[in-house]
């Protein structure tokens, strides 16, 4: 018990003693602005104002964009049909092709793994007879 | 000023430099690929433990379709993964890969009736076992659910959701629910522009949900630990996970908002995958769910009213502190949320 006071008391003093350091103070500061701030955004961006800016901003630009990436892809599209050269379509349905191909090997594959796997021995039996 | 002052200066701002400019290597639990179809894969995590110390059912891991699954395997002595492998499941994980915009036409269809139960059928083929378990994460969740309740006979015995949004009812809770109210949000406007949603803006999205942590808050941490490795090696995993986002493919983003966040059809039973009627009562796999208090993406309201409707007997709702990410990624992870997965399935995985 005796101990037990000492040791408190000789950490008060130590800790009194701290030189004042102004980093720490600043670090405070910051962190407790920070928490204000994230805090007030949140619920900021929880607001019906919110969503209809961000809405707003989002939909204007993809207005504003829509006749220029409409021409871009026509322009490309016959660019690339007159040199010969595959299209985004054609490559797209290159890719459908492909994947579809790709379930039918795994199909296949399904049916050797049923056909690797050990038979039962009932069904073995009855072959048998 | 001192030599040493100006060499530690220098010191934190190579680390600043190198943890911001590079990757960390994560996903680093020996795997390999068992399957692909399109751009998924279907990986098998080598086993660590003998055949006859494993669990019998192997588990099958789902994660979201907008983020890499790094997420459950993030670093080594810090991964999901790896702790299941050390307690002896075989375990499987299915990446769905990037989509690119010829995949703009999938669905959440195709995801569940088509890719999911032909990588179930290797998990069987490849394990021996007909029966499995399957954790579903965040949009994972909502395929697993849909699978779990369209395919209730497929020898799903244990589903275990996490954090999954699968009510969308309580619209005033939902920060995304406000932000894709159909007033204001035009899906088929982004969708025309871009094809699938793109990867930046699902970031934007999941970032400005906690702007200041997000965009300030969380480099101020990494400056004030730099010089303690263990913070900065955690911080930098997290990062390179965080900002390797991957586009959603179009329909099925589509169907994520319209069906889901606009109009909750899920919840309401009316929910319609190739002409099926996506009806949790179905479901009778043993259910635990893992409901994040501090989730702010998916809040808790989002994943509890799954244990009044699904149709199993054998339910759990698993409440823990934490975050989204952070109720399986964070620091507490590894104490709480996967002994608990374990010991819940362990029992449920003979």
């Amino acid at each position: 018990m005796k101990e037990k006071d000492s040791g408190s008391a000789q950490s008060n003093p130590s800790e009194s003693s701290r030189p004042f350091d102004p980093l720490e103070a600043w670090k405070s500061m910051r962190d407790a602005s920070l928490e204000v701030w994230a805090k007030g955004l949140t619920e900021a961006v929880n607001t019906d104002a919110y969503t209809q800016a961000t809405g707003a901003m989002l939909d204007a630009y993809l207005s504003a964009s829509a006749p220029f990436r409409e021409v871009m892809q026509k322009s490309m599209a016959q660019a690339l049909e007159q040199l010969g050269l595959p299209t985004r379509a054609d490559f797209e349905s290159l890719a459908e092709r492909m994947t579809h191909l790709e379930m039918r090997l795994d199909d296949m594959d399904a049916k050797l793994d049923q056909l690797a796997r050990p038979r039962p021995a009932r069904s073995k039996s009855k072959k048998l007879k | 000023m001192a030599p040493e002052v100006i060499a530690q200066a220098e010191e934190r701002l190579r680390r600043l430099t190198q943890v911001l400019t590079t990757r960390a290597a994560i996903a680093q639990t020996p795997k390999q690929v068992i399957w692909t179809l399109n751009k998924a894969k279907l990986y098998r995590y080598v086993p660590v433990v003998s055949a006859e110390q494993r669990h019998r059912l192997p588990l099958l891991l789902v994660f979201a379709l907008m983020n890499r699954p790094d997420i459950l395997d993030l670093r080594p002595g810090h991964s999901f993964v790896e702790f299941m492998v050390h307690k002896g499941y075989d375990v499987y994980l299915l990446d769905w890969g990037t989509p690119g915009l010829e995949d703009r036409h999938l669905k959440f269809d195709d995801y569940t009736l088509e890719y999911m139960p032909r990588a179930i059928r290797k998990l069987k083929a490849v394990s021996g076992c007909e029966e499995f378990g399957v954790l579903g994460w965040c949009i994972g969740a909502i395929l697993t659910t849909s699978y779990a309740a369209l395919r209730p006979d497929d020898g799903l015995r244990n589903l275990i959701l996490l954090t999954a949004p699968l009510d969308f009812s309580n619209k005033d809770a939902i920060t995304f629910a406000k932000w894709t109210d159909q007033r204001y949000f035009d899906v088929e406007k982004i969708l025309a522009a871009f094809g699938n949603m793109p990867s930046e803006m699902i970031e934007y999205g999941a970032k400005a949900l906690r702007p200041v942590e997000n965009y300030i808050g969380n480099y101020i941490r990494l400056w004030d630990n730099l010089d303690d490795p263990r913070v900065v090696e955690a911080w930098h995993a997290m990062h390179t996970w965080v900002t390797d986002n991957i586009p959603m493919a179009g329909a099925t983003f589509r169907q994520l908002i319209v069906d889901l966040y606009q109009n909750n059809r899920l919840m309401q039973g009316s929910w319609m995958l190739r002409g099926e009627r996506v009806d949790v009562r179905r479901i009778r796999a043993n259910l635990m769910t893992v409901i994040a208090e501090g989730d702010h993406i998916t809040p808790c309201c989002q994943s509890e009213s799954i244990h009044q409707k699904a149709g199993t007997r054998d339910k759990e709702l698993y409440r823990i502190p934490g975050g989204h990410i952070g109720v399986m990624a964070g620091s507490g992870a590894s104490k709480h949320t996967w002994p608990h997965i374990d010991a819940w399935l362990g029992k449920r995985s003979a």
